[in-house]
């Protein structure tokens, strides 16, 4: 019993409690205006009513695909991009400084443009989702190669292999173990481009809805479509992070007593 | 064996090896000691190939494929059991994997790493993960091993236990060996024949000394031996006036 109040969980979820019975009295007690900051009872209540409704599952729908189409899209493009790039130097020179543009500006920016270009359906969405996650990936492949141990290829070298073996078994490893580290990233750039652009134009998602309850002074949606992103966000990071535990066992391994 | 004739190595402008020639022969055990810095691993490198000497030649009697190299971290890949590590080169070789396994498993266990062949390095403490270092190059059973300081960031006992246990294999199976070291005393309980060299930048080989002890050695006993004690001294004030900073192990 003791641990489990020592414990960091318990000990978050109180402080987090508090802080909602706090909101909720304040609220109540009319010391914070409701219109802007309802309190959370009315933000659970808009938000059963969207479930119970059945009304947020085609935004979820549009959201979710997106999300993830660009997601896997991002991540091939990148590691490709990512791996051409660092074994074959004219490819970089081409791509390198596209890749730096891009990374150095805040490429939500172009959600507009691909509006413009493939209209306001799904593929706009997709498309953002997509560069903000390749740009990361290739990033990530191309340190992951470039900043790979080399004691780890000379040994692979004297042991007689080649190119394939040292791609095989130092490179590939070496960049899966990057990627995994920015893989959390990925996911949450992936929402970050759909939701944007769903927020620009669209005609259903979870940014179309939160660009509507914007319009409309709806503080209530709004907290309610925050929180519902933030929950499926986290829940896509636990399953990276299972992935990535699962992937790179050898990292997580328990050390031996020494 | 092996010949190295006359190479010169250079990263930059200023040559860090200048003219060293050397001859490992047949079955012989050989040392090259000399200053930290002067350039001793670049030797060895230039053996397998890993950097192209500005000038000068290496010859080998063997294929390259029958030169094992022994580095000085033990440079396991981490995301490998131990099993797979050792099997790693003989896979390269053209082994299936359940045959490189099996083959991997029998030199972990006879270098006394029975049971953890499914542990990742970072399971293994440093003298295991030497062993498994070890195993990997044997495994391939070269004709030739080049060691670059191996056992140095181990404690000395366990130094000392692997150091004669890699010895009675070199002496069974006659290998030849070069190693690389900065331990005057691993040096001359090892060596059939020590080559010293100065300090860099240009170093050269400085002059060229017989071990004079039979076979098989123990290196503990070895350091009783008369030839040991004068030849250390000699090795040690050849050194001492090559460098202004002394590191080596007495």
């Amino acid at each position: 019993m003791k641990t489990w109040i020592n414990s960091t969980i318990f000990r978050r979820s109180a402080a987090l409690l508090l802080l909602l019975l706090l909101w909720e009295a304040l609220s109540r007690l009319a010391w914070l205006d409701p219109f802007y900051a309802p309190p959370p009872s009315r933000v659970a209540q808009v938000m059963f009513s969207l479930f119970a409704e059945g009304g947020i599952w085609p935004h979820l729908e549009a959201t979710f695909t997106a999300a993830i189409i660009g997601l896997l899209a991002g991540l091939v493009a990148g590691v490709v991009l990512g791996f051409s790039a660092a074994l074959t130097p004219i490819l970089a020179e081409l791509l390198e400084p596209v890749m730096i543009v891009l990374n150095a500006i805040p490429r939500v920016i172009l959600a507009p443009l691909f509006v413009i270009w493939l209209g306001i359906e799904l593929a706009s969405k997709v498309a953002l989702a997509l560069i903000l996650v390749a740009v990361l990936v290739f990033f990530a492949v191309h340190s992951g190669i470039k900043d790979v141990d080399h004691r780890l290829v000379e040994r692979v070298r004297t042991l007689g292999g080649g190119r394939r073996v040292l791609i095989r078994e130092v490179y590939v490893p070496s960049v899966t173990a990057w990627l995994m580290g920015n893989l959390k990233v990925a996911v949450g750039f992936a929402f970050t481009g759909t939701v944007v652009g769903e927020f620009v134009a669209s005609s259903r998602g979870l940014g179309y809805l939160l660009q509507f309850a914007q319009s409309t002074y709806n503080a209530a949606l709004t907290i309610a479509l925050i929180v519902l992103i933030m929950v499926f966000v986290l829940l896509l990071f636990s399953v990276s992070e299972l992935l990535e535990r699962r992937l790179l066992r050898w990292r997580y391994i328990q050390e031996p007593a020494r | 064996m092996l010949r190295v004739q006359d190479v010169t190595v250079a990263y930059g402008a200023e040559p860090v090896l200048e003219g060293i020639s050397l001859e490992v022969k047949a079955g012989q055990f050989a040392s090259l000691i000399g200053p930290s810095g002067s350039g001793k691993t670049s030797i060895l490198r230039a053996v397998t190939q890993l950097l192209r000497p500005q000038s000068g030649s290496v010859a080998l009697d063997v294929s390259l494929d029958e030169v094992g190299f022994l580095f000085q971290e033990d440079a396991l890949l981490p995301w490998r059991t131990a099993r797979q590590n050792v099997a790693l080169g003989l896979r390269i070789r053209g082994l299936d994997r359940k045959e490189a396994e099996a083959r991997a498993e029998q030199w972990l266990s006879s270098l006394g790493l029975a049971g953890f062949g499914d542990r990742y390095p970072r399971q293994l403490s440093g003298g295991q993960r030497k062993r498994v270092a070890i195993a990997q190059v044997l495994a391939l059973q070269p004709r030739l091993l080049l060691m670059d300081e191996p056992f140095a960031s181990l404690d000395a006992i366990v130094r000392t236990r692997i150091t004669q246990e890699l010895l009675g294999w070199v002496e069974r199976e006659h290998l030849t060996v070069l190693l690389v070291t900065h331990d005057l005393e691993e040096a001359i309980s090892a060596s059939d024949v020590v080559y010293v060299l100065s300090q860099g930048p240009r170093a050269t080989i400085r002059s060229r000394h017989e071990v004079r002890i039979a076979r098989p050695r123990n290196v503990l006993e070895t350091r009783r031996h008369p030839v040991f004690g004068p030849l250390l001294r000699g090795l040690w004030d050849e050194l001492s006036g090559e460098s202004p900073l002394v590191d080596y192990a007495l």
